[in-house]
This record gives C-alpha cells, structure tokens and sequence, in this order.
C-alpha cells in the first residue's frame, strides 16, 4: 500500500512538473491555458489520491476546490483576457526554446540537490515528489523571467502557486482547511489585480509585450 | 539449470527470430501506411504493398551514378547488414537467447547508427545536390538525438542495474509495479520521440513524399535504384520494426517467452504481433494528428526528449 502511494505521488508530481515544461515548449496562449488547465487537474487529483491514502477527508474538498477555481474557472478567465488582447503567439522569449528546455532540466536537478535536506527530515511516504514540486517552481520562477508576454508571466505566477500547493501536500498532507481557503482566495485576488494591470497595460501601451515597456513613452 | 553454451534449439530460434522480424518488416509499414490513409478518408494500398514493391524493385537492373565510388556499392549491404544484426540480438520472441551476452542496449544503438552514418555517406558519394542536403540534415538530426538516446538508456539500465536487454526485461518482468513507475513512463515517452526521429517518422521527416525542400532519409537514398533500393528500404523497415520492439518489449515485457517451450513462443508471437499492431497504430494516429516540425524546431523536440530522459534518470535515482 504504501508502495503505491509513493509510486502514485511521484507520477502526479511528475505529471505536474511536465504539464509546467510545456510552457516552455510550446508557443501559443491558448496551449499555455490548456497545459495550466491540465496542471490543475492532475494537481486535484493528486490531492485527492493523498486525501484517500492518507485517510484526511478534509483533503477532497481542498482537491474540489482545486478543480473548481484553478482547472475551470481560472482558465476560462485567462481565455477571455487572451482573446481580448488577441495574445495569439509568444514573441522570441529572451531564451531560446532549445536552451530553456535543457535549462528547466538542469533546473530539475538542482532542485534534487536542494530537496534533499527536505527528504532526508520527512518520513511521509509522498516525499520523493518533493524535489518535483520544487523544480516547478523553478521551471515556473524561470518562465516568469525568459517569456516576453505579460500573459504568460501571468501563468507563470499561478503555475509557481500550483507548486507551492502541491509542496504543501507532499511534505504536510495540506494545510489546515483553513489556511487553505485563504490561500485559494489570495491567489484568485492576485490574479484579478494582474488582470487589471494587465488590461491596464494594454490601454496604455496597446501591446503586452513586456519588452516594450522599457521604452518611454510620450 | 545444466545449459550448453552452444544450445541449437536457440540458435536455431534466435534465427527464426531474425527471419520472422525480416518478414513482418514489410507488413508493419503496409498497416502503419494502411491505416494512415484510412483516417485520411482514403482507401490506402493494401497491407501487403510493401511486400510487392520488394518483389518489383528486385526484379530491376540497378541504375549507377558515374561519380559514385565503391562506398556507394557498400552501403546497402552494411545498412541491410546492420540491421539484420540488431534484429538477431533483440528480444523478439525470447528473452534469454544465446547471442542475449552481446545484447547490449548500448550495441543495438551504435550498430543502427552505423546503417544511418554509412546511408548518409551514400547520399553524398554521386555528388547530386539532393542527397548531400539529406545526408547533411540525417547528420544533424543523429547528433543532436544522441544525447537524448543515451539518457533514456541510461534510466533504464539504472532501473535494471545493467544495460543488457535480456536484463532489462527481465527485471521488469520480474517487478510489474516497476513498469508504471514515473522513470519507466518519462523514459517511454524519451524513446518513443527519438524512435521517431531515428525512424524518420512525421514529426521529424515525412515518410511519404518526394517533397525536395523537405525529405530527409528520401534525398539520402535518391540516387538508389533496383536490388540496393530495395535493400535500403527493407532496412529502414526493420529499423522500425526494431525500434518498436524495442519500445515495446523493454517496457512492457509480458508475454515475451522465458523458455523455448512451443506454447511459450506461440503466446510470445500473438502479444509480438499484438504489440506491433498497438505501437503502429500509435504512430499512424500521430502521422495523422501531427503536421512536420519545421527544422529549426526538431532540435526543441530532441530537446525535450532529452528533458524527459533527464527527469527519468533523477525519478529512478529518487525512488530506490
């Protein structure tokens, strides 16, 4: 049983580090909603194989919740702002997409040399996803510096949410309920304040690109 | 188990292996090319096609450029031979055969990669200008996918402690939960994309056009014609055939025969076949689904696979 459970955490937390790579891979908005989209979901699920293997009941609602605000309704969201900017493709990102892939690999495995610590004190049988959760959120910390689009930093952000949430349910079994909704509820007012500044953005400048704004503007 | 080192009965089906892998060579592209035209909407040639192109194509005088020196005359026996080589030391049928002491995964990719590089050289030996654009393409592909291929072999001879397939597989025979463990998966999916790329499937080359601007093994084999067309055909077709049992008997070993028991090999050849059907129907929907990667862009796939593989390696560190 408890072999299972550890095979299960890794293959969801490398589900998830995988669906984060992708961004790196591919070009287009609408491919990046859907990879976040599909982030969410394994990432819910996930939650929810742990709230069954760990036997917390509590830990199904957070893995609903999880569906229902970051693998529904989020993306919806981030499809509307995107057709409204008409973000189709990612510009040249300051990083090639050959380079970036070998980078977030390299990212990865500093991300095990940095885990281990981490593994070496937690005794859960979840612990060898660890080192996973963290390596996204380098892969999501690297997209958020190496893509142009105001957008994709966007995703980026949520991306580097999601593992921090799938962190917190490896090494803890989640956090109380509590904290969680609150969690959950900051990370939706983020996003709607970066959705204002991103519209804010695109009034002033009619572009989201971020390169542009280093140029003044008169 | 009292075992000669020289058992006949395994030589003799160690050939049949290599002699049954040769003949459903051809058929395995007659389906994959089947199947793609039927999602096409078209009626495609039948299965057996390839068998018939065989047949007319060694029925021809073989046509020789002026300038072509003896490389050219060499490469299709060294390409056919290489891989007739590799299919005798793959696990077919199987899994502990007498040649299983030289199955080395590591072998198995240089031997196929000798077949590319002296294809390569054929391309450019007449001098045309379309086979020195191929074989210079086929170069840049096989370098940059070495890295990625090398990878994905390492995670699984970490997972198995050894790089012999017979090894391979039957450790995981032995261990079912390790084939669903995320190495194993990561290190699939690394394969199946170099597979691709070594293959000269869609992703990477398109396999069923003359188009000048974009072939790559087709500007190679250009300037062959009759008997050595032939052989380099069939060649590229054992390749696949190679590279799917390969895929599909180091991950998902059940079924492989562990005896030369007759009941054992008639269950090995039906879940073979299975196998093969499964696999080619993966690469037909993907020829579908897929359009040809620009090749500029082949290198962020290649990429990728190595990602992958890289992860594959990390995870099998991680889980023991």
């Amino acid at each position: 049983m408890q072999g299972v459970f550890a095979q299960v955490a890794v293959l969801g937390s490398s589900g998830v580090l995988l669906c984060g790579i992708i961004l790196l891979w591919r070009r287009g908005v609408a491919a990046y909603i859907t990879a976040f989209a599909w982030q969410s979901t394994v990432l819910a699920a996930l939650t929810a194989a742990v709230g069954y293997f760990g036997a917390d009941p509590q830990l199904y609602v957070v893995a609903a919740l999880l569906f229902g605000i970051k693998a529904v309704a989020m993306p919806r969201l981030l499809r509307r702002v995107a057709r409204r900017f008409a973000a189709g493709r990612e510009p040249d990102p300051y990083v090639n997409t050959a380079t970036s892939l070998v980078v977030s690999g390299l990212l990865v495995l500093l991300a095990y040399a940095a885990a281990r610590p981490l593994e070496a004190i937690a005794d859960v049988p979840t612990r060898a996803g660890m080192p996973l959760a963290m390596g996204l959120m380098f892969v999501s910390l690297f997209v958020i510096i190496s893509r142009k689009m105001a957008i994709t930093q966007v995703i980026g952000f949520l991306m580097l949410e999601n593992a921090i949430a799938l962190l917190a349910v490896l090494g803890t079994y989640g956090v109380p309920l509590i904290v969680e909704l609150g969690v959950f509820l900051d990370a939706l007012m983020g996003f709607l304040v970066m959705q204002i500044f991103l519209y804010d953005i695109h009034d002033t400048f009619s572009t989201v690109d971020v390169d542009v704004l280093t140029r003044l503007k008169h | 188990m009292e075992k000669p080192l020289f058992d006949v009965v395994g030589i003799a089906v160690e050939i049949g292996q290599a002699l049954l892998a040769l003949a459903l060579a051809p058929a395995l592209v007659g389906f994959i090319r089947w199947m793609k035209a039927r999602m096409q909407n078209r009626r495609g040639a039948p299965v057996w096609q390839p068998y018939a192109e065989l047949r007319k194509l060694f029925g021809k005088d073989i046509l020789v450029s002026q300038n072509a020196s003896w490389v050219f005359h060499v490469a299709p026996y060294v390409v056919f031979g290489s891989t007739v080589v590799v299919s005798l030391i793959v696990p077919i049928l199987v899994t502990p055969l007498p040649f299983n002491a030289v199955a080395d995964l590591f072998a198995v990719v240089y031997l196929l990669l000798l077949g590319t590089v002296f294809l390569a050289l054929a391309g450019l030996d007449p001098g045309s200008a379309f086979g020195g654009m191929g074989s210079s393409r086929e170069m840049t592909i096989a370098a940059i996918s070495e890295p990625a291929i090398a990878l994905a072999i390492l995670s699984l001879a970490l997972a198995a402690g050894s790089t012999n397939l017979g090894e391979i597989a039957a450790r995981t025979i032995a261990r079912p939960s390790s084939a669903l463990s995320p190495g194993h998966i990561l290190a699939f999916v690394a394969l199946f994309i170099v597979m691709l790329a070594e293959t000269g499937r869609l992703p990477v080359d398109n396999p069923a056009t003359h188009l000048e601007l974009t072939m790559i093994h087709e500007a190679m084999i250009l300037e062959y014609s009759g008997p050595y067309l032939a052989l380099v055909e069939w060649a590229s077709w054992l390749k696949l055939l190679v590279f799917l049992m390969l895929a599909g008997n180091l991950f998902v070993p059940w079924g492989l025969a562990t005896s030369l028991a007759p009941a054992a090999l008639a269950i090995a050849f039906a879940t073979t076949v299975a196998k093969l059907v499964v696999l080619a129907a993966a690469v037909a929907v993907l020829e579908t689904r897929v359009a040809k990667l620009r090749l500029f862009r082949v290198p962020e796939l290649l990429a990728v696979s190595f990602v992958l593989g890289l992860l594959a390696v990390a995870s099998s560190f991680s889980v023991r």
